[in-house]
C-alpha cells in the first residue's frame, strides 16, 4: 500500500467530514471559475466591439464613451442626431447629389450612417443602408455571412436584416414581417418591414441589432426632422420630385438626420492611417457639428476605469472564498487531528517514519483540493452553462458550459493545491511531532 | 544460546518528571533473546516493562547502553534509521490490537508492509492472514470483526515484513479467559512456523508459564525495585 492509498484510506475513513470539506471547496472554485469565465466574456464583448471594420465614430457632441456605447455595443441611449449635411462631408463626389468631395472625403474610406431610437420586443432597431453589412466586417477583416436570405436592397425601403440572437429568439425568418415601435417597446408601432436576411452568429453586439433600410426608417411617423418653412418641400433624397404611384417616396434631404457615423479612415497620402485618424478626429472635434471618438481608447479607459478594477475586485473577493474553502480543510484536519494522532501512533509503531505520516496527511489536503477543485471546476462550468442564454441574450456574446477563461482558469488548481498544502502544515506538523510512546499507552 | 537476535547491554533510562525528580526506568546490565527463542517476560504494573518495549522497538532511546536487533545497535541510530528497523526487523503486537480502523484486515497487513525495506506483497499478506485464519475475512474492516479475529490481524500484520522477533505487550490483557489460551497458541505457533523469535510481556503467570523462558523484569532491571514506570 503506498502512502497515497493510505491518504485515500483516511479520506474515505472520515467520509462525511471530507465529503463536507471538499464540497466547501468545491462551491468556493464554482464561483470563481463562473466570475473569471462570465468576466472573460464580458471582457470579450467589448473587445469584439473594437474590431468591425471602423475606427472612429462620428456623432452629436457629448459624452464620447456614451457615444461609442450606444453605436458599437447597442446599449445606453443616443446622445442627439447629427445632421444630413454633416454627415454629407464624409462622402466622396460620386456619392452626394452635388458631385463634389465632401469636406472630409479625403480622409474617410467609408462612412456608414445608422439612425436609432426604435426598438423591436426589446432589441435594438438601427436603421442604415447596405453599406452596413457590405462595406464593414465582422472583425478581423471577415465579412459579414448570412445564414439565410441576404442584405436589403437600396431599393428595398422596407426591408430589414436580422442578428442572429434576435431571429433565434423571436424565430423569425426572411419574408417575416416585424413593427418596429416608436422610442421604446411601448411606443407607437411603426409601418411593417420585412426580413430579407438573418446574419450569422457574429459574437459580437451586432447579433442584437435589428438592422432597417434607413429609408424605411425616415418614412416612420415621427423620423423627418422639422424644416422650418419647408415643411412639404417637393425636394426629394435622389433629387427627383414625386413618383407618383411608382412606391414610396424617400424623405427630402433637409428633413434627414443620422444618430452617427460608422468611419473607416483613410490613409492619407504621406502619413500612417494613425495620424490620418488623429487628424480627423481633431478637425471634427475643433468643429461644432459633432465629435469623434475612437472605440478602441474609450473602451480602453472604460476597461482600465471600471471593468479591471471591477474584474480586480472579483478576484479578489472570489480569491478570499477559495482561501476560506482551503482554510475548511485546515479546519477538517484539525478537527480529526484526535482520531488522526493515535492512527498516527500506530502507523509509527509499525515502523513509518515522522516523514511518512507527514506526506500522508499533505497527501489527504492535496487530494481534497483537486477533488473538491475539480469538482467545483466542472460545477463552474455547469452553472456559466445554465445562465449561458442569459448572457448570450445581453451581451450578444455566445457563452456555453465550454466557454473558458484559459490563462487564469489553468492556475486555479495549481493554486488550490499550495493553498492546501499550506492549510494542511499544521496538521500535518502535528502528525510529524506525534508523540508515539504517549497514545500508545493511553 | 544461538546468535541473540535481541541484547540489551548497560542499558539506562530515566525520565524528568515536572518538578524536575529524576525518575530511573530501567537499568540494566544484560538482557539477550536468541533466534527462535521464546521467552515470556513478566513484571508487576510500574517495573518499566512499557519503557523496555519501546526502547527495544527503538520508539524511545535509551540514555546509555546499546540494544542490540540482528547485529544493529539501534541506540547508536538517529529516528529515522530507527523506524527502519522496527519495521524490517520486529513485529509488535499491542495489548490493544490497534489495528486501524479505516483499513481492512488486508489493508492493515499491507499498511505495516508498505513501511519496510520490501515492496508491498499482497499474496503475501494474504497467505498470513488465511495461516491466522482470516483468509474468509480479508476485506472486513476491524469493527466487523470479533476481538478474537482482531487479535489475529494483529499478530499477522506483526509478521508482515519478516521480522526476526515479535515483541507482544500483554497481548491476553484485554480478551476473556476463554480466548487467552487461543491468542498464546496462536502467537506461538505462528512464530515457530516463521522461524522468529518471541518475546511476550505479561504480568499474568497462567500465561508466562506455558513458555520455554520465562524472566522477571525485576530480577534483572535494578531500577525497577521502588519506582513506577
Amino acid at each position: 500500500m503506498t502512502l497515497l492509498g493510505i491518504a485515500w484510506r483516511n479520506i474515505r475513513q472520515r467520509l462525511l467530514t471530507s465529503l463536507l470539506t471538499a464540497l466547501s471547496l468545491a462551491l468556493g472554485v464554482a464561483l470563481v471559475v463562473a466570475t473569471l469565465v462570465t468576466g472573460g466574456i464580458v471582457k470579450q464583448a467589448f473587445e469584439s466591439g473594437s474590431g468591425l471594420g471602423y475606427n472612429m465614430i462620428v456623432g452629436a457632441k457629448g459624452s464620447p464613451l456614451q457615444l461609442v456605447l450606444n453605436s458599437v455595443y447597442l446599449v445606453s441611449k443616443p446622445i442627439e442626431n447629427i445632421s444630413w449635411d454633416f454627415y454629407q462631408q464624409f462622402l466622396p463626389a460620386a456619392e452626394r447629389p452635388d458631385g463634389v468631395d465632401g469636406t472630409f472625403a479625403a480622409s474617410t474610406k467609408t462612412a456608414v450612417p445608422i439612425c436609432m431610437g426604435d426598438y423591436f420586443r426589446g432589441f435594438r432597431v438601427i436603421g442604415t443602408n447596405t453599406s452596413y453589412f457590405d462595406r464593414l466586417t465582422v472583425g478581423n477583416g471577415r465579412p459579414f455571412v448570412f445564414s439565410a436570405g441576404r442584405n436589403f436592397r437600396n431599393d428595398e425601403f422596407f426591408g430589414g436584416v436580422l442578428g442572429a440572437t434576435v431571429a433565434a429568439k423571436l424565430g423569425l425568418k426572411p419574408g417575416d414581417p416585424f413593427a418596429p415601435t416608436h422610442g421604446a417597446d411601448d411606443g407607437k408601432v411603426h409601418d411593417p418591414f420585412t426580413v430579407t436576411g438573418v446574419l450569422a452568429r457574429t459574437d459580437t453586439p451586432v447579433d442584437r441589432g435589428v438592422f432597417v433600410n434607413m429609408e424605411g426608417f425616415y418614412l416612420q411617423e415621427g423620423h423627418a426632422k422639422p424644416v422650418e418653412g419647408e415643411a412639404g418641400s417637393g425636394e426629394r433624397a435622389d433629387g427627383s420630385r414625386d413618383h407618383g404611384n411608382q412606391g414610396p417616396v424617400p424623405l427630402p434631404f433637409t428633413q434627414r438626420e443620422v444618430t452617427a457615423l460608422l468611419l473607416d479612415t483613410a490613409s492619407l497620402p504621406g502619413l500612417p492611417p494613425e495620424l490620418t485618424a488623429m487628424g480627423l478626429r481633431t478637425a471634427i472635434n475643433e468643429g461644432r457639428d459633432g465629435q469623434a471618438a475612437l472605440p478602441i481608447a474609450e473602451i480602453r479607459m472604460l476597461l482600465d476605469l471600471f471593468v479591471r478594477p471591477l474584474e480586480l475586485l472579483l478576484l479578489l473577493v472570489t480569491t478570499l472564498v477559495v482561501i476560506v474553502s482551503a482554510i475548511g480543510i485546515l479546519v477538517s484536519m484539525v478537527g480529526s487531528s484526535l482520531e488522526r494522532s493515535r492512527d498516527v501512533a500506530i502507523m509509527r509503531a509499525l515502523g513509518a517514519r515522522r516523514s511518512h505520516v507527514l506526506v500522508v496527511v499533505l497527501i489527504e489536503a492535496v487530494l481534497l483540493a483537486v477533488g473538491g477543485g475539480l469538482a467545483g471546476w466542472m460545477l463552474g462550468h455547469l452553472l456559466v452553462g445554465a445562465i449561458a442564454p442569459l448572457i448570450t441574450t445581453n451581451a450578444g456574446v455566445s457563452a456555453s458550459i465550454f466557454s473558458a477563461a484559459p490563462g487564469t482558469e489553468m492556475l486555479l488548481v495549481p493554486f488550490l493545491v499550495v493553498l492546501a498544502i499550506l492549510a494542511a502544515l499544521l496538521p500535518a506538523l502535528a502528525a510529524y511531532r506525534t508523540d508515539v510512546a504517549k497514545w500508545l499507552s493511553s | 544460546m544461538d546468535t541473540p537476535v535481541l541484547e540489551l547491554i548497560g542499558v539506562r533510562k530515566s525520565f524528568t518528571m515536572p518538578g524536575g525528580e529524576q525518575v530511573n526506568i530501567l537499568d540494566i546490565d544484560a538482557f539477550q533473546l536468541a533466534a527462535d527463542e521464546h521467552c515470556a517476560l513478566e513484571g508487576r504494573s510500574g517495573s518499566g516493562k512499557s519503557t523496555l518495549l519501546n526502547v527495544i522497538s527503538g520508539i524511545m532511546r535509551p540514555d546509555t547502553g546499546r540494544v542490540i536487533i540482528d547485529g544493529i545497535d539501534i541506540a547508536q541510530l538517529d529516528e529515522a534509521r530507527r523506524d527502519r528497523v522496527r519495521a524490517d526487523k520486529l513485529g509488535l503486537v499491542f495489548q490493544q490490537f490497534n489495528l486501524l480502523p479505516g483499513f481492512t484486515a488486508l489493508e492493515n497487513v499491507l499498511v505495516a508492509m508498505s513501511f519496510g525495506s520490501g515492496r508491498p506483497d499482497r499474496d503475501r499478506a494474504v497467505r498470513l492472514l488465511d495461516a491466522v485464519g482470516l483468509g474468509h475475512r480479508l476485506d472486513h474492516k476491524p469493527s466487523a470483526l470479533s476481538v478474537g479475529q482482531q487479535q489475529r490481524v494483529a499478530v499477522a500484520r506483526a509478521l508482515a515484513n519478516r521480522p526476526r522477533a515479535v515483541l507482544a505487550d500483554e497481548p491476553t490483557a484485554s480478551i476473556d479467559p476463554a480466548h487467552q489460551q487461543q491468542v498464546i497458541d496462536l502467537l506461538r505457533n505462528t512464530c515457530t512456523e516463521q522461524g522468529v523469535a518471541l518475546l511476550v510481556v505479561t504480568h499474568a503467570a497462567d500465561v508466562a508459564g506455558q513458555f520455554p523462558r520465562r524472566v522477571r523484569l525485576e530480577d534483572f532491571n535494578r531500577a525497577a525495585t521502588g519506582h513506577r514506570s
